[in-house]
């Protein structure tokens, strides 16, 4: 090795030598760890229209925080004194007064909220999965809806409170304290996905496969969502239609042309301001979700029956159980008060147990010596 | 460790018993000054104050009362929060100076260590897979060099022939965004000294 070539050899020594010397000294690099921003994981870009001025309620003098908040639908069966026909006027009247729309938009779960204007486009990000208690399917296929709400957050608490209705108050020391419910400050002006009866978009949210046959606010006839998150669209279809189908154990088809499917990127929720009394039931949550009813013994005291419609009616047949004839009995259905944010019924029976009208050994039976105000015979 | 002690307490109760001692039966060869560990390594993540990494080591030393050496060392952790998971890979690469004494079959060490410490970040962001996330939306990766410096204590035992089995642990500090941060790192493995 030459001279030269020495001194070259030296050099990178050194410089390796330096190199090192400055590594101990001073750190390189940018680790991030748990910190720095997170990507969403879905974006959805949302616009509302409308003038909210001649919407709002008598007494609300402004719009305070209009917010977008992302609510699951939850999985929901009317109660058959809701859908079958009424056997009296009566009844019809407290149909309409106290039965929600058998075909609504039900929430499960508020997601995020985020800030929104009148024509102005808004982003609502996800930084979270829907949980699996609003997933409907198995593990291999799965599916969430959910509806965009527009509400003013009267209450600043940033997201929006459901309601629940307000039944009327029981009798007997085995019913519990009233539930907590009523009428929550937020005022909802406008959700894009209220009723299968009209068209909508909705926020989807698909794990694995789809079954085509679910009756999970069903879209038959249109594509299936995308996988992961989608925005999907329907044309709706009439009551009739919704009912006739439930009869005969199928779903009621769309039009495709209606439903379109997008990625969220891709689309544009639209949502246009109503009127808080038209679209409030999709703020309500519901305590059971099974068709299901709660029968209760009818207190001594009259209940104040102001602002309620009720009626007497038999009980529907297919409430009955353990195959035996149907039951004799007579119930009173009491509606919620008209004033309320939610609908809701409660129904009165003579004789039954909490969890079974027809049981065996009542916890109750006043059949033999009704309550003076009660009004339906027996 | 453990094993090879309770193996000397055998032999030399024997050896009281009039039997051949402790080294006829587990004969040390070890001469030379030239010494070979490896095993595993727990250590504190370099970066983090929680958590526990794990790996594998490896050093090579020369000398006899005053050695030096080189050392390197591979560990990871993974923790996770709600929007993360990060594992971290910490390599640690040291230029080693010992001293060292004797004592029976063993011999008791302190090392200082300097070198670096490269850490590499792998991030996930959790459910981003489930949610179609791709490319950097899903997962980051980052590589970051730290100055450091280990100080260990270290026991050898030779066991037999040139096999020994070496204990060692103690401080770390490596220098991140101008402070110092510390740790600490231990290893259990085997030796080999010709």
């Amino acid at each position: 090795m030459d001279r030269a070539a020495r001194r070259g050899v030296a050099a990178v020594r050194r410089r390796a030598v330096c190199g090192f010397a400055a590594l101990l000294v001073a750190g390189c690099g940018n680790l991030e760890g748990f910190g720095g921003s997170a990507p969403p994981l879905a974006s959805f870009n949302v616009a509302l229209h409308g003038d909210l001025t001649p919407l709002r309620p008598a007494g609300v003098p402004d719009v305070h925080a209009l917010r977008v908040a992302l609510v699951w639908g939850a999985q929901w069966l009317t109660e058959p004194f809701c859908v079958l026909p009424p056997e009296s006027t009566e009844a019809g009247a407290v149909i309409d007064a106290g039965c929600r729309d058998p075909f609504g938009f039900v929430p499960a779960a508020v997601s995020v909220s985020v800030p929104i204007d009148v024509d102005a486009p808004t982003m609502l990000t996800l930084a979270q999965l829907p949980a699996a208690d609003v997933m409907v399917g198995d593990v291999t296929a799965r599916v969430a809806f959910g509806s965009l709400v527009v509400f003013d957050d009267r209450d600043d608490t940033g997201t929006l409170e459901l309601a629940r209705p307000l039944r009327a108050p029981p009798g007997g020391p085995r019913e519990p304290p009233p539930e907590p419910g009523g009428n929550p400050a937020d005022i909802i002006y406008g959700a894009s996905f209220l009723t299968m009866t009209a068209p909508d978009q909705r926020v989807a949210y698909r794990e694995g496969g789809f079954d085509a046959a679910s009756a999970f606010y069903p879209r038959a006839g249109c594509d299936p969502p995308l996988r992961g998150f989608s925005v999907v669209a329907a044309g709706g279809f009439t009551a009739a239609a919704g009912l006739a189908s439930a009869l005969a154990g199928t779903l009621p088809p769309e039009d495709p042309s209606t439903c379109p499917v997008a990625a969220p990127s891709d689309a544009t929720i639209e949502i246009g301001a109503r009127a808080p009394a038209d679209v409030q039931e999709v703020g309500c949550d519901e305590r059971t979700d099974d068709s299901s009813v709660r029968y209760r013994e009818p207190p001594v005291e009259a209940p104040d029956l102001a602002s309620r419609m009720m009626a007497c009616a038999h009980l529907p047949s297919f409430d009955t159980t353990g195959g035996g004839p149907a039951s004799d009995l007579v119930q009173l259905v009491i509606s919620g008060r008209s004033f309320d944010r939610c609908k809701g019924l409660t129904h009165y029976t003579l004789r039954g147990c909490r969890e079974d009208v027809n049981c065996p050994i009542p916890d109750w039976d006043f059949t033999a010596n009704p309550p003076a105000w009660w009004p339906c015979g027996q | 460790m453990v094993v090879g002690a309770s193996l000397v307490a055998v032999s030399a109760a024997r050896a009281d018993d009039g039997r051949r001692p402790v080294d006829d039966d587990w004969p040390v060869q070890s001469t030379g000054p030239l010494a070979v560990d490896a095993g595993l390594v727990l250590a504190l993540p370099a970066t983090w104050q929680t958590g526990l990494s794990s790996g594998v080591g490896v050093g090579v030393t020369r000398g006899r009362r005053l050695a030096w050496g080189i050392r390197g060392a591979w560990s990871s952790a993974t923790e996770s929060s709600v929007l993360w998971t990060v594992s971290h890979d910490d390599f640690r690469l040291r230029a080693v100076a010992a001293l060292q004494q004797p004592a029976g079959r063993g011999v008791f060490a302190l090392r200082l260590g300097l070198g670096p410490t490269f850490v590499y970040e792998h991030r996930t962001r959790n459910q981003g897979a489930r949610a179609g996330l791709t490319g950097s939306d899903l997962e980051t990766s980052a590589l970051a060099t730290f100055p450091g410096a280990d100080l260990e204590a270290v026991v050898t035992l030779h066991v037999v022939g040139r096999w020994s089995i070496v204990l060692s642990g103690g401080p770390t500090v490596i220098i991140a965004d101008g402070a110092l941060s510390g740790g600490w790192t231990a290893q259990l493995g085997a030796g080999w000294q010709p």
